[in-house]
């Protein structure tokens, strides 16, 4: 069963190239199915999960000679419905968006190993095999990034590629000295032995190279230079995949896996994410408000709302967790919306620079009503849903004791509004920039992903108490429980 | 009764317009049918929620634990102000209907008007920081939405009000989290403080962010602009209505409820200060206004003044007279809104210099102007009289002279400024300059809320005792403040002391500005405030106002925001890859060609930082931590 999630993207993705002979409408059709069904199949696990049970695999039961293992709970169960649901859109998107770069069956082959990797890291259960996917995904992305072959997007996959080198070779390092102190790569043995016996000093060394490691998947601050070169030079489907999912799966989760389950959260580990997340969101927020690319000034968004999340997650308090977890979520949905209306203005008009742009509002009726909607969410505005995580993890903050922390939050988030607000007065509104005459909507489906994604930022905003219940929480419990923190209840008493 | 129904307020305005968003262009008076029906059930619900009496209607669902519950309470106090608010909302929804006739985007006005009408009621119901804050942020959006629709211009300002109202929001939250740090609930109305210490810090906080979104100073410098860009119900139902309610119902409920104001404390100084500052320096703004709309915009910052200096007082006496004040501000100011709204719609333009005479040509308009102009101006038997009266008894019974006399120069220069506005455009010569030579009054739709509300403004004055015993004392009943004011509750009884006489004399004075100011200007009425205008000190500082010196958003958009990002990136970005840029220079030599040409800077630039920060990991996490 949860094999699933990793074959059938890794069969669809050896298919691909093949099947783009045949028609080219094909690799489209496929795509999207692919990813509904696997939309489809995480969805049918939420109620098991969210009643609190954990799904188990084991290699070694249906015979094979290895020792591998997959398991989902409340946390990989949240992941996997987040790149499920973003790939969707991106993929529905791209049905219009890939038309001018040709070769639609490697661009699918591509995307689909990067979920294939992605799905993998977060239902592996033990440091080799996180190791692996991590790679998969890492080297599809590093291609997609490329994947318009001009020098910018060559040079910026190129950069990615030498930094994310250090990244893992800063996270292989640490895996040996671990294995080489315990004999044991599974998260569940790793967790009951870590702390017995071993030098505190290695483990401190441990702890450093996976944040600095799986920090610059995530790109924190300072580990953050890559993403604005890397993440705008994208195909705009793709920037929304790796804005919106991959820094999360690669970054944000395998971090929190390790630091959790196998560390169980030291408080020395606790603090360091707390400063890393701080800086991270006001440095992104600040670098964002002098930006002039839509897409780059979406990524330093990126970094700025990652901090959000770490420093939630940081906290490590079940309210903490919570605002994290459903941060990450929201983040993915507001994130790659964005990064779908930039592709869409830049598809328009030909442009991405702002200040050559301007007044296309009226001109492009849904792209500038999503993007409003993008907007609002991402600064937390009630009814949308950024509003409500945001407030989740201040409250945690304030009630950790952390108000300083608390307030730089709220103060990042009026700047995250206005350098928004500028963004949308530069592009949308005001009088239309000579030369754009002539620009209409985006084709249907490009305008479709759009809509979705604005309506589901408006949808989980409104049902917030439900979508908690049923996805964020198991996550949190599933988190909690590996720091000790013991059955704890969100919801009624 | 069932509390469900404290739901119909907040839900049928916001499903309404919901409605209205998706209605198809096609159906005609669609939207105007919908908004009518929408408000005229919110009408009818918050008069049966008022009617309940007693301790009130509560609806109380647990929601999340964290002490985050679904909690709406319709107590005296909030249930008065949603009967206002339902009120004006029904009445603008009519006149609405009428001025946005045809313009562009009016359906989206009207989805605007209709969730700005839900949420505003759910602020004022809820009793839980938790929700009232969520009703409160998101009537951001639709203040956004709602001035948005105006002219080409009005995007700007529709980004000023949003980020003012936003910093001002941010210190309201602050001052919640310090609040519920030192009382440990988030349920308002368990919520009693002294202000002290943190407690003080949450109370100017809480009240700084009540008072902007009433509009006082130094939050107020959108509501001008608005004046300008965004259509006009919207200055009549926004600025002069329904954000005056909520705003000074959160600075009542913040300062009598949550914490105690004593006379003469340091936060009644506080309060007051703001109170007279707002009212003396807006109204010198309004005075020289050569426009309608902007003239009564900052009359609507101006007046805000009154309400914070009254309940500022700490005086019962100046506290039911900030409260009365309120709400006959909401009832004058929509209505010469409205008036203006008519002139602009019938005679083409807002501009003094090009009206004139038209008291004869719209004789309803002119009507409803005078009753409303009287009654801010304080003349009597308006309604305007009573509260500020009560105002001035309130302020004087502190003692500290200072607070009564701003509030004196504030009611000669609203005098001053009335005729001044009058004047120009009701009588005299009607200028050749009007773009409709001939201007009639507007259609029922228009002329009715104008009147109705007009109507108000008198009967309130003249039988004033009926909204001070039913609508305002029951709000001050058993509070602490009442201690040793006993015997004085009989606020409607009028007392010819010499502080009305005071008032009578200012208004003389202001009539006598004004006879000078338009014989100075040869007889043009809109030239009546001239000789103030250019006084020596004076016209320099009038001159600085309009060139936007005094306006808090500009220094913070020109200087803070600007800077701090010019900082961190020419200092922490820029000199970081100065020092690697330099590095490599130095390394440069021995490093290989290849190298150079992968190795343009950048990349070490970012491996640097990337080793350094892994410096420091390791530094604290290996070597410090033990």
């Amino acid at each position: 069963m949860l094999l699933l999630f990793i074959v059938i993207p890794l069969a669809m993705a050896a298919l691909m190239p093949l099947v783009s002979r045949l028609w080219k409408g094909l690799p489209d059709i496929l795509g999207t199915l692919t990813m509904a069904a696997l939309l489809a199949l995480s969805l049918s696990q939420i109620r098991l999960i969210s009643a609190g049970h954990r799904i188990l695999w084991d290699a070694a039961a249906i015979g094979l000679p290895l020792k591998a293992g997959l398991m989902l709970d409340g946390f990989s169960l949240l992941l996997l419905l987040t790149i499920s649901l973003i790939s969707l859109f991106a993929c529905i998107y791209s049905i219009n968006y890939m038309e001018h770069y040709g070769a639609k069956g490697s661009y699918y082959a591509l995307f689909l190993l990067m979920v294939a990797g992605m799905n993998g890291l977060v239902l592996t259960v033990d440091l080799f095999n996180m190791y692996v996917f991590l790679e998969v995904a890492a080297v599809a992305s590093y291609a997609l990034v490329a994947f318009g072959q001009k020098h910018d997007e060559v040079e910026a996959a190129f950069k990615y590629l030498m930094l994310s080198v250090v990244a893992t070779t800063g996270i292989l390092l640490a895996m040996s000295f671990i294995y080489l102190m315990t004999g044991t790569m599974n998260f569940k043995e790793l967790g009951l032995m870590v702390g017995t016996g071993m030098s505190l000093k290695l483990i401190g060394l441990c702890l450093a190279l996976f944040l600095m490691g799986f920090g610059l998947k995530a790109a924190m601050v300072p580990f953050h230079a890559w993403l604005p070169d890397a993440h705008p030079s994208a195909p705009a489907p793709i920037s929304a995949m790796l804005s919106g999912v991959l820094i999360k799966v690669s970054g944000i989760y395998a971090l929190t896996r390790v630091v959790y389950d196998i560390f169980g959260l030291p408080a020395s580990v606790s603090q360091a994410m707390i400063w890393l997340g701080v800086a991270s969101m006001v440095i992104g927020a600040l670098i964002a408000l002098g930006q002039n690319d839509f897409k780059r000034m979406l990524a330093y968004s990126s970094i700025s709302q990652i901090g959000y999340i770490v420093v939630g997650l940081g906290l490590g308090t079940p309210l903490g967790i919570m605002g994290a977890l459903f941060h990450l979520f929201n983040h993915a949905t507001f994130k790659s919306l964005l990064f779908l209306d930039a592709g869409a203005t830049e598809y328009a008009t030909g442009t991405r620079d702002l200040s050559k742009l301007g007044g296309v509002g009226h001109k492009m009726p849904i792209t500038s009503l999503t993007t409003t909607i993008g907007t609002f969410s991402i600064a937390g505005i009630p009814p949308f849903n950024g509003f409500w995580s945001k407030l989740l993890i201040i409250v945690a903050l304030v009630e950790a004791n952390h108000v300083g922390v608390a307030a730089i939050a709220i103060a990042t988030s009026i700047l995250t509004l206005w350098y928004f607000l500028l963004m949308q007065r530069k592009a949308f509104f005001g009088k239309l920039a000579a030369g754009l005459e002539k620009v209409k909507e985006v084709p249907f489906y490009m305008a479709l992903a759009t809509f979705c994604l604005a309506a589901l930022c408006l949808l989980v905003g409104l049902f917030y108490p439900w979508v908690t219940a049923k996805l964020i929480q198991p996550g949190m419990i599933a988190l909690s429980n590996s720091i000790g923190a013991n059955g704890f209840s969100m919801f009624g008493q | 009764m069932n509390p469900n129904i404290l739901l119909i307020p907040i839900l049928v305005p916001i499903i309404a317009g919901v409605l209205t968003f998706i209605l198809p262009k096609s159906v005609k008076w669609g939207k105007e049918i919908l908004a009518l029906i929408a408000t005229a059930i919110t009408m009818y619900y918050a008069a049966v929620i008022f009617k309940a009496g007693g301790e009130g209607l509560r609806l109380f669902v647990p929601w999340t634990s964290f002490g985050i519950n679904f909690d709406l309470w319709a107590y005296h106090f909030p249930r008065f102000i949603l009967l206002a608010a339902a009120g004006f909302e029904i009445l603008l929804a009519l006149y609405t209907a009428s001025f946005m006739e045809g313009k562009n985007r009016s359906k989206e006005y009207f989805a605007y008007f209709l969730l700005t009408a839900g949420l505003a009621n759910g602020a004022i119901l809820a009793n839980n920081f938790v929700v009232m804050l969520f009703f409160w942020e998101s009537l951001l959006a639709t203040l956004y939405g709602m001035i948005s629709v105006g002219n080409k211009e009005a995007f700007k300002t529709a980004t000023k009000a949003l980020v003012i109202s936003g910093i001002a929001d941010f210190a309201m939250i602050l001052g919640i989290i310090f609040a519920w740090q030192l009382s440990g609930t988030l349920t308002m109305s368990e919520i009693h403080l002294e202000p002290m210490g943190l407690g003080a810090a949450a109370f100017v906080l809480m009240g700084l962010g009540a008072m902007a979104k009433a509009g006082a100073m130094p939050f107020h410098t959108w509501i001008p602009d608005a004046a300008i860009d965004a259509p006009l119900p919207f200055m009549a139902y926004l600025p002069a209505a329904l954000e005056k309610l909520l705003g000074i119902y959160m600075l009542g409920r913040i300062s009598l409820e949550m914490f105690t104001i004593h006379m003469n404390s340091t936060m009644s100084i506080f309060l007051m200060t703001i109170g007279a500052v707002t009212i003396v320096l807006a109204v010198m703004m309004a005075l020289v206004q050569k426009d309608y709309k902007k003239l009564l915009s900052f009359h609507a910052i101006s007046q805000v003044g009154y309400m914070i200096l009254g309940i500022g007082t700490g005086v019962p006496a100046g506290i039911v007279g900030g409260l009365f004040h309120m709400l006959n501000h909401a009832m004058y100011k929509c209505t010469l809104f409205l008036t203006g709204g008519a002139v602009e719609k019938q005679a083409g333009t807002t501009e003094l210099k090009k009206l004139g005479g038209l008291f004869k040509l719209m004789p309803i308009t002119g009507v409803a102007f005078w009753v409303a102009a009287f009654a801010i101006s304080g003349v009597p038997p308006f309604n305007g009289f009573v509260s500020k009266e009560l105002v001035f008894h309130g302020a004087v019974e502190t003692g500290i002279m200072i607070f009564p006399i701003a509030a004196w120069i504030g009611a000669i220069f609203t005098f001053a400024s009335f005729l001044k506005l009058g004047h120009a455009t009701y009588f005299g010569q009607q200028s050749p300059e009007m773009p409709n030579k001939a201007p009639k009054d507007p259609g029922l739709a228009m002329t009715v809320p104008m009147l109705v509300i007009a109507l108000g403004c008198i009967l309130f004055g003249v039988y004033s005792k009926l909204p001070l015993k039913y609508l305002i004392q029951p709000v001050l009943e058993g509070r602490a403040i009442l201690e040793g004011h006993a015997g004085h509750m009989e606020f409607w009884t009028f007392h010819l002391n010499w502080i009305v006489w005071v008032s009578m004399a200012c208004l003389v004075i202001a009539f006598l500005l004004h006879k000078y100011g338009v014989k100075k200007g040869q007889g043009q009425a809109y030239l009546a405030s001239e000789p103030i205008h250019n006084l020596p000190v004076m016209h320099t500082l009038y001159d600085w106002a309009e060139a936007r010196v005094f306006d808090i958003y500009e220094w913070f958009v020109n200087g803070l925001l600007k800077g701090a990002a010019w900082t961190v990136f020419k200092v922490v970005d820029r000199g970081i890859d100065a020092v690697y840029e330099r590095l490599i220079v130095f390394v440069g030599g021995v490093a290989t060609g290849v190298l150079k040409e992968y190795h343009n800077g950048l990349y070490a630039n970012y491996l640097a930082w990337v080793v350094g920060g892994f410096a420091l990991l390791v530094l604290y996490l290996a070597v410090l931590v033990k």
